[in-house]
């Protein structure tokens, strides 16, 4: 391992504890003991071994799976970072919020070579969401046919007015909830046992009988077993959407709470986000902002859905999933494919809805092409948007 | 950065137990073996993620036959939706408490009247596979295969048995093992799991052997196929696999179209595509898949091009040129 100056195992591994945390993983006292006892056992030279073990211990989904290696070279061996950054002293991560998002857009970031492509950068007149994204009672009419892509607006988080009250965070929960229970659970062909239901269970009901003597004591019922729709939200975080970004990163968070949405964020690359949605805390608030501010460089829109159906969700994917996709639709991959991408997600039985912030739906190429895989378009800019998607949205 | 592997050391015991799965047939990496003696050496269960076919059910199989010497059992519970407690743990044998309450009742006049407790006892408990594995006075392995097509709430369920290798029956009280199995749950992921069923577990996730890796699991499961056609039929399924498939195939989907062709008499990959279309759905299990793969496209796959790219291009070109 690296040389750093000599601290207590233990203390050693807290740090590293500390920094699994930051990425997200669930790394609890419980976890620290069993690294330390699988430490004790292996002892430090057989370091690929203790790495497994480690790995075992403190990862608990594909995703903290994936993102081990990166987490583990980045305190373990600093020195074989992209472009040999030396570290010295404590390698330990700190708590700066700008290095914990780092991580995330490293890893999203890695081909940045589309910034230049056709379609990178497309100028735009006012998009929907130029409006405050807060302020329900002030959508207009705009007249002009907006046009989304490159938002004239300024970053993020240079802008004042990105603050939440707390009402109306309510009312997006609110609204998140009324969505969710509108949205049509799959009818399967089983049935479940019930207190009430349309059916008697014969099976059951003689089964319960046995208990009572063979007196028929405790009918069982049966009612038909629905599934509730499983929801994945994709949003474009590209520079061109930054303006949008916390807007959209909201309603998906409420919908990851409400609904237990599985969240991705895309622009060059796709990356989960769903633990980040799921915790209630400002620190989480403040990474969520923070995912949001600073990225560049194209949005491969195409790329990421596939990426998406083929890798991340092939599994969940079943009849009646709903994908909703936060985008302007201006996609730096060839108009084509995102017709293509689009149409082998509409193939795995997934029902499709693209949410713009522009007031009409985007008049990008690529989108046009693949318009007969979606579903549905809905404006989403403000909260009355979402307010008056509820009546589309099933 | 190694050490001599002495007696007792965990190295050592990592090395043996992958011998010991491998001559159960099963091969298994370094980072699994280190995986699976942690969860013996640790007592935890382990949790194994993955697609399907990737031999996630065969590890556990695998390491119940390594320990047969020892008289290991596999105790198996398949998981599926409306999976309860009275399938997956214990039930109360009602017919035999009633028949010997009416026995009772019939009496003897000597008989001893039944009491309540001697009905709600041990012997009238009906075990299932989590009981089961929980009672095994030797090694057993429990298997939990595809925990998640179970209920969300059998999984709450599970979290006793899990964490202290208990089960508690209202009636009679706490059973704990008396030996501690080796858990292993297995899980496709075709939804969520819950973080408390996870935090319980040792974690690891498996995914599609690499080449070389495939190539001796199927050369250690069919020694007599030549290896020509061995390496050849792993290299088109590993192309295959990157393609965009509803249904990818595992290793078991290898074995079996390796089978297949050998039984053909085929020592390696035929040049007639027609011969390989033949007994492609051992590999491909949809018919979108089947579509999908024409006699062209297969043609490429063989011959090791995914897709006619740009250096295939200029290289064509620049021959064209000499």
């Amino acid at each position: 391992m690296n040389d750093t100056p000599a601290t207590a195992p233990s203390e050693r591994l807290a740090g590293f504890a500390a920094l699994l945390r930051e990425h997200g993983l669930s790394v609890g006292v419980a976890e620290q003991q069993a690294m330390l006892q699988a430490a004790v056992r292996f002892g430090p030279l057989h370091e690929r071994s203790l790495q497994a073990a480690w790995r075992a211990i403190a990862c608990h989904s594909h995703r903290e799976w994936k993102l081990w290696p990166d987490v583990y070279e980045r305190f373990w061996h600093p020195d074989k970072l992209r472009g040999g950054v030396k570290v010295s002293g404590q390698t330990r991560a700190s708590h700066n919020l700008r290095q914990s998002v780092q991580a995330l857009h490293d890893r999203m970031s890695e081909p940045q070579d589309t910034a230049s492509l056709p379609g990178a950068h497309q100028n735009s007149t006012h998009t929907a969401g130029d409006r405050p994204a807060v302020s329900p009672n002030e959508q207009d009419a705009a007249s002009s046919r907006a046009q989304g892509g490159a938002s004239r607006t300024e970053a993020l988080h240079q802008r004042d007015g990105q603050m939440w009250m707390p009402q109306e965070l309510s009312a997006l929960q609110s609204l998140a909830r009324q969505i969710t229970a509108k949205l049509q659970p799959r009818n399967t062909r089983r049935w479940r046992v019930a207190l009430r239901g349309p059916r008697l269970d014969l099976r059951q009901t003689l089964r319960r009988s046995v208990g009572w003597g063979g007196e028929l004591m405790q009918p069982a019922w049966k009612v038909k077993r629905q599934e509730p729709p499983r929801l994945f939200i994709l949003a474009d975080v590209s520079r061109s959407m930054e303006s949008h970004a916390a807007l959209f990163l909201r309603v998906a968070r409420a919908f990851a709470l409400e609904a237990q949405a599985r969240v991705f964020v895309f622009h060059t690359r796709l990356a989960e986000v769903t633990p980040l949605m799921q915790r209630d805390t400002p620190v989480i608030q403040e990474k969520v902002n923070a995912v949001t501010a600073g990225f560049g460089g194209g949005t491969r829109i195409a790329a990421s859905l596939q990426d998406f159906t083929r890798h991340e969700a092939r599994v969940q994917l079943n009849r009646g999933s709903r994908v909703w996709v936060f985008s302007d639709g201006f996609d730096t991959d060839e108009p084509d494919r995102l017709a293509a991408a689009l149409q082998a997600l509409r193939a795995r039985g997934a029902r499709i809805t693209w949410f713009h912030p522009t007031v009409q739906i985007p008049a990008a190429a690529a989108l046009q092409r693949a318009r007969g895989s979606i579903e549905r378009f809905v404006p989403l800019a403000s909260l009355a948007d979402l307010a008056a998607a509820r009546a589309v949205l099933q | 950065m190694s050490q001599p592997d002495l007696p007792g050391q965990p190295a050592t015991e990592e090395r043996l137990l992958r011998e010991r799965l491998q001559r159960s047939g099963y091969l298994v990496d370094e980072d699994l073996a280190t995986t699976v003696w942690l969860a013996s050496a640790l007592q935890r269960p382990l949790l194994i993620e993955g697609d399907a076919g990737v031999g996630k059910t065969a590890l556990a199989t695998a390491l119940a036959k390594s320990h047969s010497e020892q008289g290991a059992t596999l105790v198996r519970l398949q998981c599926f939706e409306g999976l309860d407690m009275a399938q997956a743990a214990y039930e109360w044998n009602y017919g035999r408490q009633l028949m010997a309450i009416r026995l009772s009742d019939a009496g003897q006049s000597g008989a001893a009247k039944v009491r309540e407790a001697d009905v709600f006892s041990r012997e009238y408990l009906l075990e299932r596979p989590l009981l089961r594995a929980i009672s095994q006075t030797g090694p057993c392995v429990l298997l939990i295969d595809e925990i998640d097509r179970a209920d969300e709430a059998f999984e709450a369920f599970l979290l006793e048995v899990l964490a202290d290798y208990q089960i508690t029956v209202p009636e009679i009280g706490t059973l704990r093992a008396t030996h501690i199995p080796q858990v292993i749950l297995t899980s496709n992921g075709t939804r969520e799991l819950s973080d408390a069923l996870r935090r319980r577990c040792l974690y690891h996730y498996l995914d599609y052997p690499t080449l070389a890796r495939e190539i001796a699991i199927v050369k250690s499961a069919l020694p007599e196929a030549d290896t020509r056609l061995v390496e050849d039929a792993v290299q088109f399924v590993q192309r295959l696999r990157r393609e965009d498939l509803a249904k990818i195939p595992g290793i078991a989907e290898t074995l079996d179209w390796v089978r297949a062709l050998f039984h053909l008499r085929h020592v390696t990959l035929p040049e007639d595509m027609s011969a390989v279309l033949g007994t492609l759905g051992c590999l491909l299990k949809t018919r979108e898949d089947r579509f999908m793969m024409g006699a062209d496209r297969l043609r490429q796959l063989v011959e090791g091009r995914r897709s006619v790219g740009v250096a295939e291009k200029g290289a064509g070109q620049t021959q064209a040129v000499a």
